[in-house]
């Protein structure tokens, strides 16, 4: 009997009515289920129709010889476990049968018995053969997902902006990606070549004492080094051990290269910034300690009048280095945004009023006249008021300082759409156009006979661009060298910021 | 050990410069200051100094070595010691022992100092120069 859940269902073609129906019955008695072909034409239609376990084909029916149907059948159904049933057997038509792909031969008459005993025997084949088909289909399936996972991972690790490049324990190369050759400063590598000797010294070295290790160690270890052509770069280079399978040795090394040039230049500009710094706080120290020096040798015979110049100069400088490390905070706290701000509309026209009076004690001292334009409309921002105060009073300050002496210093306000824009001009020395380049950057002073006796921290502007970039406003300059310099602010009336 | 003593004092900071041009007078120098490399250059010139010192940092990171560099090519200067001084040494790490042989021999200067000056080795190294010279 079929043990599968569905019963077996068996094809007969016969043209002979009562062997038909009479083994029709026995088969139904047996619980399999039977469809019947009274001619060779009719069989080969239901034979190929749909796929039968097992067909029982008549060899010989008047339309065509049962061997022409088998063929037909498995054709397409080439799992249909066919037997051929004849009382004519010939040695000739057995081995024609065969090699077309019938299961074997019952002979007419035949017993219940010898029936149901190839019947059985034939569905046995016939799963068997199902079995291996849904294996092998199962196995393709696996097979395509397999393949594609594979192409899906090359593409990925290919497309890494990070060099990736796998050795085994001999040092041989098994995998690397695009990335790692440029990175790993290599030229074309080849599969299985001995990647050790090519690696740049520092990984070299690394990976070399990985694999050569006894025991393997689930420790990663990096390093940094530079390349210096095509173009300089510089390269943090991690390489890992892979354990074998029972985790005692190292199988290989897995190497991921990372560009980390332009950390190393942020890294760069920091500590450029550090020694400036340090430079700049240095000067004023150096300068009192030699005052005092002087003043405490008794060697130098100065009179009082040196004394005093030489006090009051060692105070000076004192001042400008408080002014200096408060401006230094003050630019730190920008770049945090850690600065406490209260945001209020703020009259820009009086403000600069003030402003303006307050630094005419300064301009007067050089005999510099300062004019004020503004049309009546109201000229209001939203912003802190002491930031706003210091952006004026470094630009006006810088428009006296760097002023010729009987100059005049220009300030106008106007309205350009939703922004003020607050001009100061000056008829001071201005700026070559290599000054003008740096002029906003941290310590930088324009020095050259014009500016000797100027002093300053170098910091102002660069306060100044960072507060107007804070409000989303913008600063322009332009300068003519010997004629003198404009800055122009622009501020947005209303802030999105609070 | 015979030499004028007249010295050329360059530095972008005229405290700094003042505090050295009283010591070296102290001394019993002659003194002649300047605050701009240009300045010194023309002071270098009308004054025809046996010695100068000059800061590194000036206009320019590298102001005082062309300084050096003009004064040296000078016929007047061939023959002086320049001794350039710098804080920037300590401080940014700059390493001056790696400037190759053609660009010490462009600048010329006899040595490079750390600042700030001490009065007592710049004149020890100016004897010596001229014991060496005029030997």
């Amino acid at each position: 009997m079929d043990e599968s859940d569905q019963p077996a269902r068996i094809l007969l073609v016969d043209d002979e009515d009562y062997l038909r129906n009479g083994v029709k019955r026995i088969l139904q008695i047996e619980g399999f289920e039977v469809d019947t072909a009274e001619n060779g034409g009719e069989g080969i239609k239901k034979g190929t129709d749909s796929d039968f376990d097992i067909a029982l084909l008549d060899l010989k029916m008047p339309d065509m010889s049962g061997i022409e149907v088998l063929r037909k059948i498995r054709e397409v159904r080439p799992n249909t476990i066919c037997f051929m049933a004849t009382a004519y057997a010939s040695y000739e038509t057995a081995v024609e049968a065969t090699k077309l792909g019938a299961e074997g031969y019952i002979l007419k008459p035949f017993t219940p018995d010898e029936l149901i005993h190839n019947i059985e025997k034939g569905m046995q084949k016939r799963r068997l053969i199902l079995e291996a088909e849904r294996l092998r289909l199962e196995r393709e399936a696996r097979l395509l997902e397999l393949a594609f996972e594979r192409s899906r991972l090359n593409t990925i690790i290919n497309l890494l902006a990070d060099g990736v490049l796998v050795m085994n324990q001999y040092g041989e190369m098994v995998y690397y990606n695009p990335a790692a050759l440029r990175l790993l400063d290599l030229d074309e590598i080849l599969l299985a070549e001995r990647i050790l000797e090519v690696l740049p010294q520092e990984v070299r070295e690394i990976a070399t004492s990985m694999i050569t290790k006894e025991t393997f160690e689930d420790v990663g270890q990096s390093v940094q080094f530079r390349i210096a052509a095509p173009q300089e770069m510089f390269v943090e280079v991690t390489c890992s051990p892979i354990p074998d399978n029972g985790k005692k040795k190292t199988a290989g090394i897995v190497v991921v290269a990372k560009d980390i040039t332009q950390y190393k230049q942020i890294e760069n500009l920091k500590s450029q910034f550090v020694s400036m710094v340090s430079h700049e706080l240095k000067a004023p120290v150096a300068a009192t300690i030699g005052f005092l020096d002087i003043l405490n040798n008794p060697k130098m015979n100065l009179n009082d009048e040196q004394r005093t110049d030489f006090l009051t100069r060692s105070t000076s400088r004192l001042k400008s280095l408080l002014t200096m490390v408060n401006d230094l905070l003050d630019i730190s706290r920008i770049e945090l945004n850690t600065v406490k701000r209260e945001i209020v509309k703020l009259d820009l026209a009086a403000l600069l009023g003030e402003s303006i009076q307050m630094m005419e004690f300064e301009a007067r001292k050089k005999g510099i006249t300062i004019s004020f334009t503004k049309s009546d409309s109201a000229y209001t921002i939203e912003a802190d008021k002491l930031e706003i105060e210091r952006v004026i009073t470094n630009l006006l300050s810088n428009a006296i300082k760097y002023n010729r002496e009987e100059g005049q210093v220009f300030v106008s306000l106007q309205k350009k759409g939703l922004y003020v824009l607050l001009e100061i001009k000056d008829t001071g020395i201005g700026m070559k156009p290599e000054e003008k380049e740096r002029l906003f950057s941290e310590f930088f002073r324009a020095k050259n006979e014009m500016t000797k006796g100027i002093h300053g921290t170098g910091l102002g502007l660069s306060i100044v661009k960072k507060t107007i970039d804070w409000y989303s406003g913008k600063i322009e300059t332009d300068s003519e060298f010997g004629k003198g310099t404009t800055f122009r602010v622009f501020l947005p009336e209303k802030t999105a910021k609070e | 050990m015979n030499y004028e003593k007249k010295i050329l004092l360059v530095d972008d900071d005229i405290d700094i410069l003042e505090q050295n041009k009283i010591l070296f007078e102290s001394e019993g120098f002659e003194v002649a200051i300047a605050e701009t490399s240009n300045d010194g250059y023309e002071k270098f010139l009308e004054f025809k100094p046996a010695c100068a010192v000059i800061d590194l940092m000036m206009e320019e990171y590298d102001s005082g070595f062309v300084l050096a560099h003009k004064i040296k090519k000078h016929p007047a200067g061939k023959n002086i010691p320049v001794y350039i001084v710098t804080a920037v040494a300590s401080q940014t790490g700059m390493q001056f022992e790696s400037m190759t042989p053609e660009e010490q021999e462009w600048i010329h200067a006899d040595d490079v100092l750390n600042k700030p000056v001490v009065l007592e080795e710049i004149i020890s190294r100016i004897s010596d120069f001229y014991e060496k010279h005029t030997s």
